[in-house]
C-alpha cells in the first residue's frame, strides 16, 4: 500500500518499485483492508481483472468503484426493490385461484407443509373480485385499481418460493439469500458489482427500513467491503418525513463554518500524511472528509421535495394522508435513481408488521394497499415519463405469501408459492410467469425459488451470479450460494 | 403408482425367475426404448445439471455406470427394488426434500416412460467417458476439489507436530533482544534487507498505551518516561500498562471478537441477551489475572464439567450460547441441527483455525475433514442442552443457570406482575378507546352510508375529512366503508344504496338505511325479551344488515392501527403509559442467572446427514474428534457419563494439539503488530495463508505451551523484542519496498488506524470524559426483552461515559460508531479486524454529538488552563497529541482562533475538535 500521493484531493501516483508491489498485494487488500479513497484510487491504477474490469478515470469513492464493467450487457443500470412487509397475498392481488372461489370453506384437498408456522383452517377465497386489464388481459385485483393500469408494463413472478415460514429468516433469505448466516445483502453484491454512478451519494441506499427481522443484515455488506453496505434513511419507526442518515448535520455549526473547519483539518492531515507518504490510507482520509462534507448537502436535497411540482406530488399520493408516507418514500426513491444511485430500497412497513395479516385480511390488506396502490401507479408513470423506466428494474413483493387456507379470517405465513413483479427494465411486460396450484399453496410451474430471483435480478443488472463471488474465510461466497437459474424467459 | 406399472413390474419379475429377460431381441427393443423415450428426457430435463462437469448433488446421469454410482444420496437406481430407485422416487415428487426436476414436475407420461425404463432394468447404450479411449481417466475424475486425505493433512503444515526449533543466528545479532528478533532479523537479511531503527520514546510510548490498554498516554507520562532510561525503562512501561485493569478490558475485546460476544440475539428475533455481559466480565478477569489459557478453553467448552466447576466456570460456557440464532424457526429439528452448526464453527474457527462448518454437507472441499469428523463432533453438542424448556411464543429460550436466592425470585415474580399491570393499564385504555370509537360508528351507521355515497373511493382522506365534518363522522371509517361498498356490490343489504347512490339521492339513501337499522335495533330489542338466548333475527334481510352492523370487518370497520383510529389527546395518554411500561420493564430486575450450557446426556453418535440435511440420513458415526488432529494414540475415550464436551476441551487443549498453539499466538500476534504471522487467523487450512515466519511460529507456540499458557508472558515476549519497537519509519523505504513490498517480513512497523474502541476511548479520554470504571450489566434491556419488536425503535442508548467495551453490541442493529469503524460481525468469529476508509465515517468523526461534546469540554478545560492563547494551543497539542506544536502549527491555529473574536469560543471548539479527530491522533505510529 505505498502510494505516493501527488495532490491532497485523491489523486495518487504509483512510485516506480511499486508497481511490483501492487500486482502481489492487490488479493489481499481487497480482502481485508477497504482503504477506501487510497483504495479505491490504488484498485483504479491496478487496472486488475479482480472484481471486474474498469476506468481509471474517476476518482472518486462512489465512481471508482463504479467503474466496474459488468459481466454481461447490462439489461438494467439501477434498480428498485418496493419492499411490502410482512407477505403481501398473492391469491388476492396478482394470481387468482376460481378453484378456491369454488372450494370455499372446505378442507384443503391438498397436504400441507411438513413444518407451517402455525394451525391452519379451510379454504378461504379471496374476498376481491380480479379483473382483466391492459392489452395483456392480466388480472389484479380490486386492491390495485391504480397499479393495474400500468399492467402491460408489469412481469407477474407467480412461481416464487423460499424456505423459511417465519418473518426473520423469510426477510433474510430474500435480501441476502441465507437464512442461516449473515451474509452480504443483494444491494452489496450490487454495488460491489457495479459501483455507483454518482461521486456524492451511497450506491445503495434503503428507505425506512425495518429493525426488526434480520435489521442491519438485510441491507448490511457482511464480510463484502464496508462501501457496499446501505445506507439508511430513516428506519419504519419514522413517518418519511423525518427521515435522514445519521450524522448528517453538525448539531451547532452552519456550514461555512463547517467549512472553515475542514479546510483547517485538511491542512493538519496533509502535514501528517507527509510523515507517511507511503500509507495510502491515511491520504485516503483527506479526500473521505470531502465527500462527507459534499454529502451533508447532497443527501439532505433529495429529500427536499420543493423543486417538485404539484401535479408530481399528487401523482404520488403526497396530498393525500393515507398515501403521504409511501409517496414520500417513492418520491425519494426516483430522485436518488435518477442521481445514479445504484440500488435503492423502498420498505412499506410500520409499527406493525404491515402486511401479516393472520387475521382480518378484508381490512388489513385493504389499508395496505390504498397506502402503496396510488404511489406505486405514480412512481411507474413517473419513471417512465423520464425516460428513466427503460434502465431502471423495478421490483415490488413481499418476503413470503400467504396461504389460501383460513386463520380465522386471515390467512398465514406461505413461502411455498408467492408473488413478486418485475418492471421496467430488462423484463416483458403483461407477462405471467410461472404457476401455482390451483388453490395457490404450491409453486408448482417454472418454479422460482429466491435464488433463482437473485439470479435474474442480477442476470438483468449485467452480473453473472455465477462469477460475482468474494473469497472469505477460505471460501467463494456469491450471493446465489451454490444455486441460482436465471429465468430467461421473462428478459425481453 | 400407476396400477398398469405395478403390472408391469410383477410381469418382469415373473420373466427374471424364468431367465427369459434380456435376450438379444429385448436388449435391442431396451436400447431402442431409451434412444427414443428416455434420452430425450433426459438430456432435456436432467443434464443441465447432472452431467459433464455438472455434477449437482452428486450425481451424472450422462452415461450408465454414473446413474448406478449415483450422487450423495446413493444410487441412483436400486437393481434389486427399481420401483424403489431413488431416480423414480425423485421424478415422482413423492417426497417433498427430493423433487426432480427443481422447476416442476415432468408429465405424467414423461414420469411414466422413465418408470417403464427403469423397471425393465434401465437398459442404457451410454459408455463410459472412462471406457472411452479418446477420454481418459483423470478427465472423468476432473470436476471439483475433493480435499485432502488425512495422511496428506497431517503433513500439512499446521497440521504437522510441533517440533523443537532451533533458533537462527543473524548477521547482526547485537540488534537481537529476544529470540523472535534473530528470526525476524534473518529472514530480512536473508532478503538483504535491514529493519528500521528503534522508534522514538513518544512513538513507542503511544504504540505501547494504545496495543496493551486501548488509550493514549497519559501527557505527564512522556515527561516521566524520558526521564527514565535503558532497555529496561520500556519494560518498566510494559509492566506498568499490563497491571492495569484496562489491559483486561482491551485484551478482553480482542476475544469477545473471536467468542462473536453480543448483548442480543440478532438474525431472526432481536431479543436481548440479558446477561451475556457475565460472560464479558468473565473473560476482563481472566485477562486480567492471566488466566492459563489451557485452562480458559477448558472452560469455555466445558466449564459445567470440570471436577471444580463453579459459577465462574459455569459462566464461561456462554461461549457456547452466545451464538446468533433462528430462535422463532418453526422446525425445532432444524434448529437443533443449525445451533449445533454453529458451535461447530465457531470452536472450529476460534481455536483450530479451521473451518469445520464446511463439512456439514460434505467431506471439506479443501481441508482434510471428512463429513464424519463433523459429526462426530455434532454428536457431542447433540448431547449438549444449549436451549432451555421454556418458549415464548414462537421464539425458543436459550439455555441459562440460574442462581438466584428463593428471596430474588419472588422478587422477580413481584417485578413481572408489576410489568403485567403496567402493560396493562395501556392497553385497557387503547381498547376503551377503541370499543367507544366503535361504538359510535355504529350509532352513526346510516350517516357514514349517506356521506360514503357523496364522494367516490378515489377521494383523498383530505376529502372525507370535509365530507363527514358536519355530522362528526372518521374519515378513515367514511373511506374504508366506501370501498368496501365497491367491492361488495353483489351483496343484497347494499344493492339499495348502489342504486340510491347511482342517481345521487344520498338524502334518501340515509333515510332507508336509518329506517332500516332502527327497525333492526327493535326487532332485535323484542327478540331479546321474549328469549333472552335468541341468535338470530327471522327476517333475512334485517338479519343481514344487523350482521353486518356488528362486523369489524365489515362497513363499519374502523383502524386496526389506533394512531389512525384515535384522536390525540387520547393517544398520547396511551402513549404515555406504554412508554411508562417499557421503562419499567427496561430497568426491571431479572433472575440472577448466566448464559451456559449443560448436559442432556450421552449421544454415542449420529448418522451423517446427506447434503446437511437432517431428513436424509447416511452411516453412523460415533462421537469423536477430527482424525486429521489425532496424534498417534490419542483416539478419545469417552465417560459414559456426559456429552463428551470435558474430553473435548482437553483434547484442545492438550500441549499435543497441532493447531491450538499455532492459532492463538499467531493471534496475540496480529493484535500486537496488526496482522498476523498467518494473516488470516481463523483459517490455517489449505485455503487460508501460509505463515510469513513458519520457524517462529512454531517457536512461540512451544514457548507459549511450556510458559505455562501465559497470555501476559507472551505479550511481553512480543513487546519487549527489537521487531516490536522499530520505528514506523524507515529511512530508505524505496529499496525494501521493492524487495517487500508487503512488509511481510516486517522491516518497519506499519502504522494503524484506531479500532472503534480506541477510537472513543481515546477522544473521551483525551477531552476528560471517560468513565474507566470496570464491569457490570450495560445493555438497558431486561433479559430476553424485544430489542424491538415490529416498531423498529431501538431504545439503546449509547450516551454512556464508560468504555467502548461496555456499550451494547445490539446485533442487527450495532450502534453506528461501531459500525462504520470496522467492528466485526459479532455472529462470527473474528480474531483479524478490517480497517476501512469511507466517507459515513467521517459523518461520524465531524459531526457525532459525542465528539462535538467532547470538543466542547476539551476546549473549555484548554480556557481553564490558560487565557494566553499560545499557551492554550501549546497545552491542547501536549494533551491530545503529546508532542509541542511546531512554530508554524501554532501560528495556523492561532490564526484561526484570533480571525473572528466575535465567534472566538466557537473556534477553540473547532480547533480542539479537529485535534480530536485529526489523522495524526487517529493513527497509532
Amino acid at each position: 500500500m505505498f502510494l505516493k500521493n501527488k495532490n491532497a484531493m485523491g489523486r495518487f501516483e504509483v512510485s516506480s518499485q511499486s508497481d511490483l508491489l501492487l500486482a502481489s498485494t492487490r488479493r489481499r487488500m481487497l480482502q481485508s483492508t477497504a482503504l477506501g479513497f487510497g483504495y479505491l484510487a490504488l484498485r483504479s491504477l491496478l487496472g486488475n481483472t479482480l472484481a471486474m474490469g474498469q476506468d481509471p478515470n474517476h476518482r472518486s469513492e462512489g465512481s471508482l468503484l463504479g467503474s466496474n464493467g459488468p459481466h454481461l450487457p447490462a439489461r438494467a443500470k439501477r434498480i428498485v426493490f418496493l419492499f411490502m412487509k410482512g407477505g403481501p397475498s398473492h391469491i388476492d392481488t396478482f394470481d387468482p385461484k376460481p378453484l378456491l372461489t369454488r372450494d370455499d370453506g372446505k378442507p384443503p384437498p391438498f397436504e400441507l407443509p411438513r413444518v407451517v408456522f402455525a394451525q391452519q383452517g379451510n379454504l378461504l377465497k379471496s374476498p376481491w373480485a380480479f379483473s382483466k386489464h391492459g392489452q395483456s388481459g392480466l388480472p389484479v385485483s380490486e386492491l390495485f385499481p391504480n397499479v393495474a393500469k400500468h399492467i402491460d408494463k408489469l412481469c407477474i413472478l407467480r412461481s416464487l418460493h423460499g424456505s423459511n415460514p417465519a418473518h426473520g429468516g423469510a426477510l433474510l433469505k430474500m435480501h441476502t439469500g441465507s437464512d442461516q448466516f449473515v451474509r452480504p445483502s443483494m444491494g452489496a453484491w450490487i454495488t460491489y458489482g457495479l459501483g455507483t454512478e454518482n461521486q456524492d451519494l451511497p450506491a445503495f441506499v434503503t428507505i425506512c427500513p425495518t429493525l426488526a427481522h434480520g435489521g442491519v443484515n438485510n441491507w448490511g455488506s457482511a464480510f463484502l467491503p464496508t462501501y457496499c453496505q446501505g445506507t439508511p434513511i430513516g428506519n419504519a419507526s419514522q413517518p418519511a418525513k423525518q427521515a435522514s442518515v445519521q450524522h448528517i448535520v453538525h448539531p451547532k455549526l452552519d456550514r461555512a463554518s463547517q467549512r472553515k473547519q475542514l479546510d483547517l483539518l485538511a491542512k493538519m492531515n496533509e502535514d501528517f500524511s507527509k510523515t507517511y507518504p507511503q500509507e495510502a490510507s491515511i491520504a485516503g482520509q483527506l479526500g473521505a472528509y470531502e465527500l462527507a462534507f459534499r454529502m451533508q448537502s447532497s443527501l439532505p436535497e433529495i429529500q427536499e421535495l420543493h423543486t417538485e411540482t404539484q401535479a408530481t406530488l399528487r401523482l404520488y399520493g403526497l396530498d393525500d394522508p393515507v398515501t403521504e408516507n409511501f409517496g414520500r418514500q417513492c418520491l425519494m426513491a426516483r430522485r436518488f435513481l435518477e442521481r445514479g444511485v445504484r440500488f435503492v430500497q423502498v420498505t412499506h412497513s410500520d409499527s406493525e408488521v404491515q402486511w401479516d395479516q393472520h387475521s382480518d385480511l378484508y381490512q388489513g390488506h385493504t389499508k395496505n394497499a390504498a397506502e402503496v396502490d396510488k404511489p406505486i401507479a405514480g412512481f411507474l408513470a413517473d419513471l417512465e415519463q423520464r425516460g428513466l423506466l427503460k434502465d431502471t428494474l423495478v421490483l415490488w413483493g413481499g418476503e413470503f405469501g400467504r396461504t389460501p387456507t383460513s386463520q380465522g379470517n386471515g390467512r398465514d405465513h406461505n413461502p411455498h408459492g408467492f408473488c413478486m413483479w418485475m418492471a421496467g427494465a430488462g423484463v416483458k411486460g403483461g407477462l405471467a410467469y410461472g404457476a401455482t396450484d390451483d388453490y395457490g399453496y404450491y409453486a408448482t410451474e417454472k418454479k422460482m425459488h429466491v435464488h433463482d430471483l437473485h439470479a435474474t435480478i442480477l442476470h438483468i443488472m449485467g452480473l453473472d451470479h455465477e462469477r460475482l463471488t468474494y473469497r472469505y474465510a477460505g471460501r467463494d461466497f456469491r450471493l446465489t450460494d451454490v444455486a441460482g437459474q436465471v429465468a430467461h424467459e421473462i428478459l425481453a | 403408482m400407476h396400477e398398469s406399472l405395478r403390472r408391469t413390474l410383477l410381469l418382469l419379475m415373473a420373466w427374471n425367475c424364468l431367465g427369459l429377460l434380456r435376450s438379444d431381441a429385448q436388449q435391442a427393443e431396451g436400447l431402442e426404448y431409451f434412444e427414443t423415450k428416455v434420452r430425450p428426457i433426459l438430456v432435456e430435463h436432467c443434464y443441465e445439471c447432472h452431467s459433464g462437469m455438472e455434477r449437482q448433488g452428486g450425481l451424472r446421469l450422462d452415461h450408465r455406470k454414473a446413474i448406478q454410482k449415483g450422487g450423495d444420496s446413493g444410487p441412483a437406481l436400486d437393481e434389486d427394488k427399481p420401483a424403489e430407485s431413488l431416480l423414480l422416487r425423485a421424478v415422482g415428487y413423492q417426497n417433498a426434500d427430493l423433487q426432480m426436476p427443481p422447476s416442476g414436475k415432468l408429465s405424467d407420461a414423461q414420469v411414466a416412460v422413465l418408470e417403464k425404463w427403469v423397471l425393465s432394468g434401465a437398459p442404457d447404450p451410454r459408455k463410459d467417458p472412462s471406457e472411452d479411449p479418446s477420454r481418459g481417466e483423470a478427465q472423468f475424475e476432473e470436476g471439483k476439489p475433493t480435499g485432502m486425505s488425512i495422511e496428506q493433512g497431517q503433513a500439512f503444515w499446521s497440521m504437522r507436530p510441533l517440533g523443537t526449533v532451533a533458533i537462527p543466528t543473524p548477521r547482526q545479532a547485537d540488534w537481537c533482544r529476544n529470540p523472535i528478533d534473530a528470526f525476524i532479523l534473518h529472514a530480512l537479511e536473508s532478503r538483504g534487507l535491514s529493519p528500521s531503527p528503534q522508534a522514538s520514546g513518544r512513538e513507542l510510548l503511544r504504540r505501547l498505551s494504545m496495543d496493551l490498554i486501548g488509550l493514549p498516554p497519559d501527557p505527564r507520562e512522556y515527561g516521566a518516561f524520558e526521564q527514565d532510561v535503558g532497555p529496561e525503562a520500556i519494560d518498566r512501561q510494559i509492566d506498568r500498562l499490563m497491571s492495569s485493569p484496562q489491559y483486561g478490558v482491551r485484551y478482553a475485546r480482542h476475544w469477545l471478537d473471536v467468542a462473536r460476544y453480543s448483548d442480543s440475539n440478532g438474525l431472526d428475533e432481536n431479543i436481548a441477551y440479558g446477561n451475556a455481559w457475565r460472560y464479558r466480565d468473565y473473560v476482563v478477569e481472566a485477562f486480567n489475572k492471566d488466566k492459563p489459557f489451557d485452562r480458559f478453553i477448558e472452560e469455555q467448552i466445558a466449564g459445567d464439567l470440570l471436577p471444580d466447576a463453579s459459577l465462574e466456570t459455569r459462566t464461561a460456557t456462554g461461549y457456547l450460547v452466545l451464538g446468533a440464532k433462528v430462535l422463532a424457526e418453526p422446525d425445532r429439528d432444524k434448529l437443533m441441527m443449525d445451533t449445533i452448526d454453529e458451535q461447530i464453527d465457531t470452536i472450529g474457527k476460534s481455536f483450530m483455525g479451521m473451518t469445520l462448518g464446511c463439512a456439514r454437507c460434505h467431506d471439506h472441499k479443501f481441508d482434510p475433514i471428512k463429513q464424519r469428523d463433523y459429526y462426530a463432533l455434532a454428536a457431542i453438542f447433540k448431547g449438549t442442552k444449549t436451549f432451555g424448556d421454556s418458549n415464548y411464543g414462537a421464539i425458543k429460550h436459550w439455555n441459562e443457570i440460574s442462581f438466584s436466592t428463593d428471596a430474588e425470585k419472588a422478587n422477580v415474580k413481584a417485578v413481572e406482575a408489576q410489568i403485567a399491570e403496567k402493560n396493562g393499564a395501556w392497553t385497557k385504555l387503547k381498547n376503551e378507546a377503541m370499543s367507544k370509537l366503535r361504538q359510535s360508528v355504529k350509532q352513526q351507521a346510516a350517516d357514514y352510508l349517506a356521506i360514503a355515497s357523496t364522494l367516490t373511493s378515489e377521494a383523498t382522506l383530505n376529502e372525507w375529512q370535509s365530507a363527514g365534518r358536519e355530522l362528526g363522522l372518521h374519515p378513515r371509517v367514511l373511506a374504508n366503508c366506501r370501498r368496501y361498498l365497491d367491492n361488495h356490490r353483489q351483496t343484497p343489504l347494499f344493492e339499495k344504496w348502489h342504486a340510491l347512490a347511482d342517481l345521487g339521492d344520498f338524502a334518501g339513501l340515509g333515510a332507508h338505511y336509518r329506517a332500516l337499522f332502527e327497525r333492526v335495533e327493535h326487532e332485535w330489542q323484542k327478540a331479546k325479551e321474549s328469549d333472552p338466548q335468541v341468535k338470530r333475527l327471522e327476517d333475512p334481510e334485517l338479519e343481514a344488515a344487523r350482521i353486518a352492523l356488528s362486523d369489524a370487518g365489515g362497513f363499519l370497520a374502523i383502524p386496526a392501527k389506533m394512531e389512525h383510529a384515535l384522536d390525540e389527546a387520547s393517544l398520547k395518554q396511551i402513549h404515555e403509559l406504554a412508554e411508562v411500561a417499557r421503562v419499567f420493564e427496561s430497568s426491571a430486575a431479572d433472575e440472577s442467572s448466566v448464559m451456559g450450557v449443560g448436559d442432556k446426556g450421552v449421544v454415542d453418535g449420529l448418522p451423517i446427514h446427506i447434503r446437511g440435511s437432517y431428513r436424509n440420513l447416511g452411516g453412523f458415526v460415533e462421537r469423536g474428534f477430527p482424525s486429521v488432529m489425532l496424534t498417534s494414540g490419542s483416539a478419545p475415550i469417552f465417560g459414559r457419563q456426559s456429552s463428551g464436551r470435558l474430553e473435548l476441551a482437553r483434547w484442545l487443549a492438550s500441549p499435543s494439539h497441532p493447531l491450538v498453539a499455532r492459532v492463538i499466538v499467531n493471534r496475540v500476534w496480529r493484535w500486537h503488530f496488526g496482522r498476523g504471522l498467518v494473516e488470516s487467523t481463523e483459517n490455517f487450512g489449505v485455503l487460508g495463508d501460509r505463515p510469513s515466519h513458519p520457524e517462529l511460529l512454531d517457536y512461540l507456540a512451544r514457548w507459549f505451551i511450556e510458559s505455562g499458557w501465559s497470555i501476559k508472558e507472551l505479550n511481553r515476549l512480543i513487546l519487549s523484542s527489537a521487531s516490536y519497537q522499530m520505528s514506523s519509519v524507515h529511512p530508505e523505504p524505496e529499496s525494501a519496498l521493492a524487495s517487500d513490498p508487503e512488509n511481510r517480513l516486517r522491516w518497519y512497523f506499519a502504522p494503524r488506524r484506531m479500532e472503534a474502541e480506541q477510537l472513543r476511548d481515546s477522544i473521551l479520554y483525551a477531552s476528560g470524559g471517560l468513565d474507566l470504571r470496570l464491569g457490570g450489566k450495560s445493555v438497558p434491556l431486561r433479559n430476553r426483552q424485544f430489542v424491538f419488536d415490529h416498531t423498529s425503535i431501538d431504545h439503546t442508548k449509547y450516551d454512556s461515559d464508560r468504555r467502548t467495551a461496555y456499550l451494547p453490541i445490539i446485533r442487527n442493529h450495532l450502534y453506528s460508531l461501531l459500525e462504520q469503524f470496522d467492528f466485526p460481525d459479532p455472529t462470527m468469529p473474528v480474531g483479524s479486524r478490517n480497517t476501512s476508509t469511507v466517507s459515513l465515517q467521517m459523518l461520524v468523526l465531524i459531526n457525532a454529538d459525542w465528539i462535538v461534546d467532547s470538543a466542547h469540554r476539551l476546549a473549555q478545560r484548554s480556557e481553564e488552563y490558560s487565557s494566553e492563547p499560545p499557551v492554550r494551543v501549546d497545552w491542547l497539542f501536549e494533551e491530545v497529541l503529546g508532542r509541542q506544536p511546531e512554530p508554524y502549527e501554532r501560528q495556523r491555529l492561532l490564526d484561526y482562533v484570533m480571525g473572528q473574536p466575535d465567534a472566538s469560543r466557537a473556534r477553540w471548539e473547532q480547533v480542539a475538535h479537529n485535534l480530536l479527530v485529526c489523522s495524526e491522533f487517529l493513527y497509532v505510529p
